[in-house]
């Protein structure tokens, strides 16, 4: 029973933390533009995280390593120098944005300018990061972040034309007034919204936080393999909501608020309080995810002690980092730079640097010495290839496709 | 000199042909005990006709999953070798010369990682 019970949590909590400010965001980007006819890419994206968390949960519970402790080993101190500057940097951003996403959040609850609710937001997420359990943080976050499922519910009451939405699922096609370069630009940020790659550092690094043995391996594929797609409905459903209110509005999404305009409309004021804690929720628990990645990546790194399960005494420049990483983001977000502007970045260049930690985690999980007899098998080897294939087109397609379209406008 | 100025540096022969760079450098952990493991001895230097990168691995017979990215990472370094350290005559600041009459051993390492 409490096994039983510990499962429904651990779904639970993979559902609410499936989707940060980068999914909100450029799903509803993408339904407003383009319908539903990027909703394949979600699909893609979902089965790619749940293949590479699947890959880096093993590793980390076979050989007791987490990411960054592997691509060091594995890629020296140079390459691996190289590889950890693009990743941190690019996790740095997606701080930032989680950030700004949580104070936007707050300002539509309350009508106090976001800039005032940056300093709260971001004492807050120190705070959690210096003193709540890893387990009570990670769970209580994903619990509040379910009430996201008002978007699947608000689609159900805008009681949409589900023929239509169908047809632009199954039948992808352009809108007329879109054009094929931002179309494939706009499918690279959603897989990069999907397939963030602070999502494996945190997952690789929970699961030594949690000190997950061979034996838990059961419980953490349950866990992405059936909470991940479920939140990767979420996601589609944000989208739909987009393509039945704004697009045939003509409204192109490019704040929070019209992000959950369509629930204001589908399921009224209670949506709309369901839907700002679920904001909140899901960008505050993303913000204490990606803070932690931020110090985790370079403890691990560096062969610093690390982890939420030392005390912050004993963990000394792991908790000073994530210190500095949150005030860099205060920095950047007090310059007046648009949040939503900053997240519709992050997710594309997130997709560039994808290959950077997959490839080492692929590598090793093939590897007997560290994995026994826990290597991948020949399905997942074989899936895994197409995918390596798949973020290496992504990434190397991101930047010629950023410059053609104007990122996107 | 640190051994990371080393990786990287041109391989000579005796005649001053060149063999290709230092990839690697290959330990033995069989000197003086310590108190966790014995102390490392150098064994010699893995030589490389065409890619200095690291092998990320698959120096290792065992280990070839998955296809085909295993094939063309060892692909990388094919025709790759390792000098003894005895059979090494100088090492300077911008190459390094083998002893005349060198012999090149395979670089492979069996599935648990010894010679």
């Amino acid at each position: 029973m409490k096994r039983l019970l510990g499962v429904a949590l651990g779904v639970l909590t993979a559902i609410g933390g499936f989707v940060d400010i980068g999914d909100l965001v450029t799903n509803a980007v993408v339904g407003s533009r383009f319908g539903l006819s990027l909703v394949w890419v979600v699909g893609v994206g979902v089965v790619g995280i749940c293949l590479f968390a699947n890959m880096s949960g093993r590793v980390a519970a076979a050989s007791g390593r987490a990411t960054f402790e592997v691509i060091r080993e594995r890629l020296g101190p140079r390459a691996g120098l190289a590889n950890l500057s693009a990743s941190f940097l690019i996790n740095l951003m997606t701080v930032t944005a989680e950030l700004g996403g949580i104070a936007l959040a707050l300002q539509l609850a309350s009508s106090v300018h976001y800039l005032l609710w940056i300093p709260v937001a971001v004492v807050a997420v120190w705070l959690v990061i210096w003193r709540v359990k890893f387990s009570i943080m990670e769970n209580v976050t994903g619990m509040l972040g379910l009430t996201l499922i008002v978007f699947v519910v608000a689609l159900f009451l805008l009681k949409p034309d589900w023929g239509n939405l169908a047809g632009q699922a199954l039948a992808p096609a352009i809108p007329g007034e879109e054009t094929a370069s931002s179309y494939w630009y706009y499918a690279i940020a959603l897989f990069g919204a999907a397939m963030t790659p602070y999502e494996v550092f945190f997952f690789s690094s929970g699961a030594v936080e949690e000190g997950w043995s061979v034996k838990d391996l059961v419980q953490s594929r349950i866990n992405v393999l059936v909470g991940f797609p479920l939140g990767g409905i979420l996601s589609v459903a944000i989208a739909g909501c987009a393509a039945v209110v704004l697009l045939p509005a003509g409204i192109a999404v490019t704040s929070l608020s019209q992000v959950i305009l369509p629930v204001a409309e589908g399921a009224g004021k209670l949506g709309l309080a369901f839907v700002l804690v679920g904001i909140v929720a899901a960008t505050f628990g993303a913000a204490l995810e990606t803070t932690l990645s931020s110090g985790y990546t370079l403890a691990q790194f560096f062969g610093w002690s690390w982890g939420k399960f030392r005390r912050p005494a004993q963990a000394a420049r792991f908790h000073l980092s994530m210190i500095i990483c949150l005030l860099i983001g205060i920095a950047v977000l007090s310059t007046g730079v648009d949040p939503v502007l900053v997240t519709e970045y992050s997710v594309v260049f997130s997709a560039i640097a994808l290959p950077l930690t997959y490839l080492p985690i692929l590598i090793v999980s093939n590897d007997p010495q560290y994995m026994g007899e826990h290597v991948n098998g020949r399905a997942v080897n074989v899936l895994s290839m197409v995918y390596l294939v798949v973020i290496l087109v992504a990434s190397i397609a991101a930047i010629p496709l950023m410059i053609v379209t104007g990122a996107g406008s | 000199m640190i051994l990371g100025d080393l990786l990287g540096t041109p391989v000579y022969d005796s005649d001053g042909g060149r063999l290709g760079r230092v990839a690697d450098a290959r330990f033995v952990v069989d000197g003086a005990p310590q108190q966790l493991m014995a102390e490392a001895r150098l064994l010699g230097l893995v030589v490389s006709p065409h890619s200095v990168s690291s092998f990320l691995g698959y120096e290792r017979t065992g280990v070839n999953q998955p296809w085909p990215l295993a094939q063309m990472l060892e692909w990388r370094h094919r025709g790759s070798f390792l000098v003894m350290w005895e059979d090494i005559a100088m090492i300077g600041e911008k190459s390094v010369r083998l002893r005349e009459g060198f012999t090149a051993y395979s670089p492979a390492l069996d599935g648990a990682g010894q010679e």
